[in-house]
């Protein structure tokens, strides 16, 4: 299946969605990210790509997003803007009430550190490390002290399951529990979003499945997740699908089917 | 930056380099082996210069550390050695006999003895020794050289103004001339002139003592000084005196007293120099630490460029090792890493590099510095003090020449790093 009909069908089944009202949204403590107008251009040798045109995007305290799209829709720059590795051209982004469009590199790390927790579709452990020291790493950034730190990432490690696997190395591992750990690096920190960008891309369907019952755990426990995918059963996870095409919001709609399974 | 999340972030990168050297056995090897010899060299050098150094302390200590010695010339100065040469010292009187005693009776010395040194051959029955050195002292060398003699005695001030021929021989000349046997009364023939052995002294070993034969492994005698003048040719122009401070006196105020003694004997008006020279320890060991500093200069130049060779060589690692780990620095970012941290962890994973190298270059120092010390008369024995400098130098080094490496690091652009494959 290709990521265009997928859209097409998400879409077309109307029933199941609810057009998401951000307009009114302030930079506040219920408000995690609020964009407005959101720009990004890339001068690719003289041609300029404009991958954001004017994205204004809200997204509360303990949600549970999608951001979809075909490949060339903007996603992937909006992932990096989200997540502050990039800075935008134009608009705003206000990430935990903290206008965080116009910092500096520095200040965006330690936004990074603070604030996110990232989840990428390959992994991207430290091959040499071992599992608790990978997940150790954000607290060594925080400046946090080695016996806390060996506390706090054990403690993330025993919730995605790994307690017993923290002295093995990524290569020890399954591709599962690699995902794992570095679901557990991305919580160590208590990040206001988790960011994850194509989490399932490189497992298969059982252990897709899997990681996702970690997400959804996740956010039924009041941590907000975003994740990045082009696959609809992925997305069908999320309780909030964004669809964006050629740089702006195509669709911005609840999930009906499983928000009210939940009964919200 | 606190302190301890500093601390915390340099052991980070100590342990990653010590990863990325376990990774590359092979490309960190050559790398750190420019290091390693550079600092190899200089402190086998080191050893070496600094073991004759103690040793020669040592036997300074041994003269006395407050003794100094009357010279005609200047021992400092080389320059004068072409007979062309207008070089006043040369008219310098030798100390006189005279003047000797006149030291002896100054308040302020504990004892003063005369010494030439010469060599010549010496027959026992069939033993034959050519070129045997001897000193020809005045009867208190006894004092200022704190001997030991065992059997027998040495001569008197009596037997020395006789021109007794008497000799005192040391344990090596006994055992060569005499074997076994008991050398007491025993008659040896020097330059002809038939001597009568009244004692044997020892010598302590000394690696200076060594080098200039007369060390214990040298077979060596002493005979009174007016026998030597009597009896043998000796160059009477080439004689020094020690002299030994009373105890309560400094090395200073002794010299005071025997500057004025001489200047005032010698008629020497206010202002003109001296037409002798005062060599205190002190002294001695700068004219020794003048020789091996040069030596040392050239020590340094080479570790110099050892350095300079292990640190192309760590721009060169660290060049490839930053482009190989572009996504691992994508990664340390997005987790939170800033430049800093990044160009921090970068310098010290370089200076690791280079530490381990000036490491590994004093661990083969230390061995062949052993080596040296067991296989050669050279007491070679490495400084604390070099092992630090080392240390530093190396990992100085490291963090000079990763500077460029490390900022290539630091700069790179999160979500282009993240991409890269």
């Amino acid at each position: 299946m290709s990521p265009q009909t997928d859209d097409v069908a998400l879409s077309t089944t109307a029933e199941r969605k609810v057009v998401v009202q951000s307009a009114g949204a302030q930079p506040d403590k219920d408000w995690v990210i609020v964009t407005r107008g959101l720009k990004r251009e890339y001068d690719m040798g003289g041609e300029i790509v404009r991958a954001l045109q004017g994205v204004d995007l809200a997204i509360r305290k303990n949600e549970y997003v999608a951001i979809m799209g075909p490949s060339g829709s903007g996603k992937s720059t909006l992932m990096n803007l989200i997540g502050c590795l990039d800075t935008p051209n134009g608009g705003e982004y206000w990430l935990s009430g903290q206008l965080v469009s116009t910092m500096k590199d520095d200040e965006l790390a330690r936004v990074r550190n603070k604030e996110i927790g990232f989840v990428f579709q390959t992994f991207n452990l430290l091959p040499r490390a071992t599992a608790l020291h990978n997940v150790e790493l954000p607290l060594v950034y925080a400046g946090v002290g080695s016996a806390e730190r060996k506390e706090r990432a054990m403690e993330a490690l025993t919730k995605v399951q790994l307690g017993d696997r923290a002295m093995h190395r990524p290569n020890e591992l399954s591709g599962g529990q690699r995902q794992r750990v570095a679901i557990a690096r991305a919580l160590v920190n208590r990040p206001a979003i988790l960011l994850a960008d194509e989490p399932t891309g490189n497992l298969d369907s059982t252990t897709s499945e899997e990681i996702m019952r970690v997400f959804e755990t996740l956010a039924n426990t009041g941590q907000t997740v975003i994740m990045v995918t082009h696959e609809p059963d992925i997305a069908a996870h999320a309780r909030r699908v964004v669809v964006l095409r050629d740089g702006k919001i195509a669709s911005d709609e609840r999930n009906q089917k499983v928000t009210s399974s939940l009964g919200l | 930056m606190k302190f301890f999340a500093r601390v915390s972030m340099a052991l980070e990168g100590v342990t990653i380099a010590f990863e990325a050297i376990r990774g590359n056995k092979v490309r960190a090897a050559l790398t750190i082996s420019g290091v390693a010899v550079g600092v190899f060299v200089v402190v086998t050098m080191a050893a070496a210069v600094h073991g004759i150094r103690e040793s020669f302390q040592k036997d300074l200590d041994e003269f006395g550390a407050t003794t100094f010695q009357i010279n005609r010339r200047d021992p400092g100065n080389n320059q004068c050695t072409s007979p062309d040469d207008p070089c006043p010292d040369r008219k310098n009187p030798p100390v006189s006999l005279d003047e000797l005693h006149a030291i002896q009776d100054l308040p302020e010395v504990a004892s003063a003895v005369a010494r030439i040194g010469n060599q010549g051959t010496m027959i026992y029955r069939d033993h034959q020794l050519k070129a045997v050195g001897y000193d020809a002292y005045t009867s208190d060398w006894i004092r200022t050289d704190r001997a030991d003699i065992s059997p027998g005695r040495s001569f008197t001030e009596s037997e020395d103004q006789s021109a007794a021929q008497l000799i005192i021989v040391n344990d090596t000349l006994k055992s060569q001339l005499f074997g076994d046997s008991d050398p007491l009364g025993k008659e040896i023939t020097l330059e002809g002139k038939p001597f009568t052995v009244i004692g044997v002294f020892h010598t302590k070993a000394g690696f200076l003592k060594t080098l200039n034969g007369t060390g214990p492994d040298n077979p060596r005698a002493i005979i009174p000084m007016m026998t030597a003048w009597r009896h043998l040719s000796v160059y009477k122009r080439g004689i020094s005196v020690a002299v030994m401070p009373q105890p309560s006196v400094t090395r200073d105020e002794a010299m005071d007293a025997v500057t004025a003694l001489l200047r005032s004997r010698r008629g020497i008006k206010p202002g003109a120099n001296n037409s002798f020279y005062l060599v205190g320890e002190d002294r001695i060991m700068d004219i020794f630490n003048q020789f091996f500093g040069a030596i040392f200069l050239v020590g340094i130049t080479l570790s110099g460029v050892g350095l300079l060779v292990g640190g192309v060589g760590v721009v060169a690692i660290m060049m490839i090792s930053v482009t190989e780990r572009t996504r691992e620095i994508g990664v340390r970012k997005a987790l939170g890493a800033t430049s800093a941290i990044i160009l921090w962890q970068f310098l010290v994973e370089a200076a690791t590099l280079t530490t381990l190298g000036a490491a590994i270059g004093l661990v083969i120092g230390a061995v062949l510095s052993w080596l040296v010390k067991i296989y050669t008369p050279i007491p070679a024995s490495i400084p604390p003090e070099a092992v630090l400098v080392a240390l530093v130098a190396a990992a100085g080094t490291g963090i000079l020449f990763g500077m460029m490496p490390a900022a290539r690091a630091a700069r790179m652009d999160p979500v282009e790093s993240l991409r890269h494959e």
